[in-house]
């Protein structure tokens, strides 16, 4: 598995992830017209967005190194992994780094920086370059030596960069509107971002789930009329988890005609017209390098708080096909998200990032002598005649799971079980002993020789199990261990509770010496 | 025969762990099985038991068990007839 570790961003909205979380919420943007880029005065003014050069320039390195550092800095100053060790690789994302400069130069000169002894990798697939170097990243670190990943994406603008947007007609001159009916075109952007991934999980266990990187096989410039590369990554992509668990498709929605158009095709066309999509080039404009992993992660802490970003500048329908542009902040309990791009070369990418829930323990229960069981069953069950068939260690799971649901309903008011996906482990170190003695009791007059098969059943360890299961309907899997002691169940709650497809865990640790001494624990986890 | 239903209510009663009830719950014609007393099929195992243990009944067939054990009625008339002991 590949964990998200830490981000950090430099945009003009803001440095830091919670700075530009707040910002994007309030529904800031930072674009505005210019007439002159660091020191280059245009032909003609843009709209666009654009850091501060003398705030963030490092003497010695250029603008777009200097941009690097400090993002990269500021993401390592909230991690303890260790960026100058030998399995931690430097990936740069971007579409021109400094443009009279080798990209892997400056990379090597950034990853130098901070002392790292690999050669950097540089990821430079236009548009989509922040999310093809997530998928680089997460197979560095699903197949190789190294552990550890910082991916940084920039783009610093220029004369160079506006007038080749110009040229294509590409540029608009008012704030870029996303799928909306008016959009006319892109605006140029800057951003600084960083990303520690990690193989190691982290608290929060955001997990990349994987990617994918498609041609449209048809034009250098322009996206394909019927989507053919992003449909066949939004594919691949939804074959890593869920569509229920989806919660957004954080686009590209640039604002030109052909993009939103072109995306619109393929959301349709995978099947994902209804969930919800978001694009924030109205707040950033088209940061380049940068923007794969700037709306990644401002799509994953936004959903960390359960919420899906509005889109700045979407008004009105403007694709063929619908899509469920978000427009304000909505909540969402889904953790799961697409990070979609497409870009010059006929280049598509799609990442796959999903929470992985955890377990939580929400209640427990202990049974010990002496406790009236019968009593307990008046009071808390009744009318539930087999509880007087059922042996001691029946009885008390039995009883232990009623208490416990109790205490449960405490918590969380109107809790059931959710009976396809609760699983049920008991164990315990006697097992059946108790009852076995007892039925080779009965069975030791062979003039009088009348085996009981109700005695007889409970000389399985198991069949508490099925006497919880039955009342509760659980359909789940119910296994059963016997272990020295409750302790001894943990490594097999672990390897359970890391593999199951359960989200509701019984634990009853049921242990029958004799009628007189006993001991019932009994819990609940649930996934969350 | 109205000696020998009460001692089989009491019987039921006992080995099938009927706690919340009296031989005058249960009535002579009502079926044991499917609705009324609730019971399964391992307390018709446990009937088996009964008939063989106290009767000395020993059925051939499932068939002719589940028409014996379909009321104390019908255990009581099955018993009449075939008791060995």
């Amino acid at each position: 598995m590949v964990y998200l570790h830490t981000g950090y961003m430099i945009t003009p909205l803001g440095e830091g992830i919670a700075a530009n979380l707040k910002a994007v919420q309030e529904g800031k943007t930072c674009l505005c017209m210019h007439s002159n880029v660091h020191g280059e005065t245009l032909v003609e003014p843009v709209m666009a967005s654009l850091l501060d050069e003398e705030r963030y320039k490092i003497e010695g390195f250029t603008l777009f190194e200097s941009l690097c550092i400090h993002a990269i800095n500021g993401a390592k100053a909230s991690t303890t992994l260790n960026l100058q060790d030998e399995h931690c690789i430097f990936i740069l994302s971007s579409t021109k780094g400094d443009i009279w400069e080798s990209m892997a130069t400056s990379a090597k000169r950034i990853s130098s920086w901070f002392g790292n002894p690999n050669q950097p990798i540089v990821v430079s697939t236009a548009c989509t370059s922040g999310v093809s170097a997530q998928v680089a990243a997460w197979r560095l670190l699903d197949n190789t030596r190294y552990t550890t990943a910082v991916i940084v994406g920039c783009d610093v603008q220029s004369e160079f960069i506006v007038s080749g947007f110009q040229s294509f007609h590409a540029l608009s001159n008012a704030k870029c509107a996303p799928f909306d009916k008016e959009r006319d075109g892109l605006n140029a952007g800057e951003a600084a971002v960083c990303m520690i991934l990690s193989t190691q999980p982290s608290p929060e266990g955001w997990t990349l789930q994987g990617g994918s990187i498609h041609n449209d096989a048809n034009h250098i410039s322009g996206p394909s009329r019927t989507a053919e590369g992003s449909l066949r990554c939004l594919n691949d992509a939804l074959e890593l988890i869920p569509v229920d668990d989806l919660a957004v498709v954080s686009v590209h929605g640039t604002g030109t005609v052909y993009n939103d158009e072109m995306e619109s095709i393929a959301l349709h066309r995978a099947g994902l017209d209804t969930i919800p999509v978001t694009a924030l080039k109205g707040n950033y404009g088209h940061t380049m390098g940068a923007a794969g992993l700037l709306e990644t992660l401002l799509t994953l802490y936004a959903l960390e708080q359960g919420i899906i970003l509005p889109t700045k500048g979407y008004h009105q329908q403007g694709t063929t096909w619908p899509v469920a542009v978000s427009t304000q902040i909505r909540h969402t309990n889904r953790t799961s998200f697409i990070k979609l791009l497409s870009g010059f070369g006929g280049v598509n990418a799609a990442v796959v990032w999903t929470k992985q829930k955890t377990w939580h323990s929400v209640a427990e229960i202990t049974l010990t002598p002496p406790t009236d069981l019968t009593a307990i069953y008046r009071q808390k069950v009744n009318a539930y005649p087999k509880f007087f068939k059922m042996d001691l260690m029946s009885k008390l799971g039995f009883l232990g799971v009623e208490c416990l649901l109790e205490k449960v309903r405490e918590i969380e008011p109107g809790f059931t079980f959710d009976t396809e996906h609760t699983a049920l482990i008991v164990a315990s170190r006697s097992a059946s002993l108790k009852n076995d003695r007892d039925y080779w009791n009965t069975i030791q007059d062979k003039q009088n020789y009348f085996p009981s098969p109700s005695l007889f059943v409970y000389t399985l360890p198991n069949i508490v199990a099925g006497e919880i299961a039955i009342r509760h309907h659980l359909m789940g899997e119910t296994s059963c261990y016997v272990l020295p002691d409750e302790q001894a169940l943990e490594p097999i709650l672990n390897s359970f509770m890391s593999t199951t497809k359960a989200h509701q865990l019984l634990i009853a640790w049921v242990e029958c010496e004799t009628d007189e001494k006993y001991n019932a624990h009994i819990r609940l986890l649930i996934k969350k | 025969m109205e000696d020998l239903k009460l001692e089989l209510k009491r019987q039921i009663i006992e080995v099938l762990n009927l706690e919340d009830m009296q031989p005058s719950d249960i009535e002579d014609a009502a079926p044991l099985f499917g609705e009324g007393l609730g019971l399964d099929s391992i307390d018709a195992l446990e009937l088996i038991m009964i008939m063989d243990k106290h009767y000395g009944i020993k059925f051939s067939s499932k068939e002719e068990s589940k028409a014996a054990l379909a009321s104390v009625d019908a255990m009581a008339s099955y018993i009449q007839q075939h008791r060995t002991k």
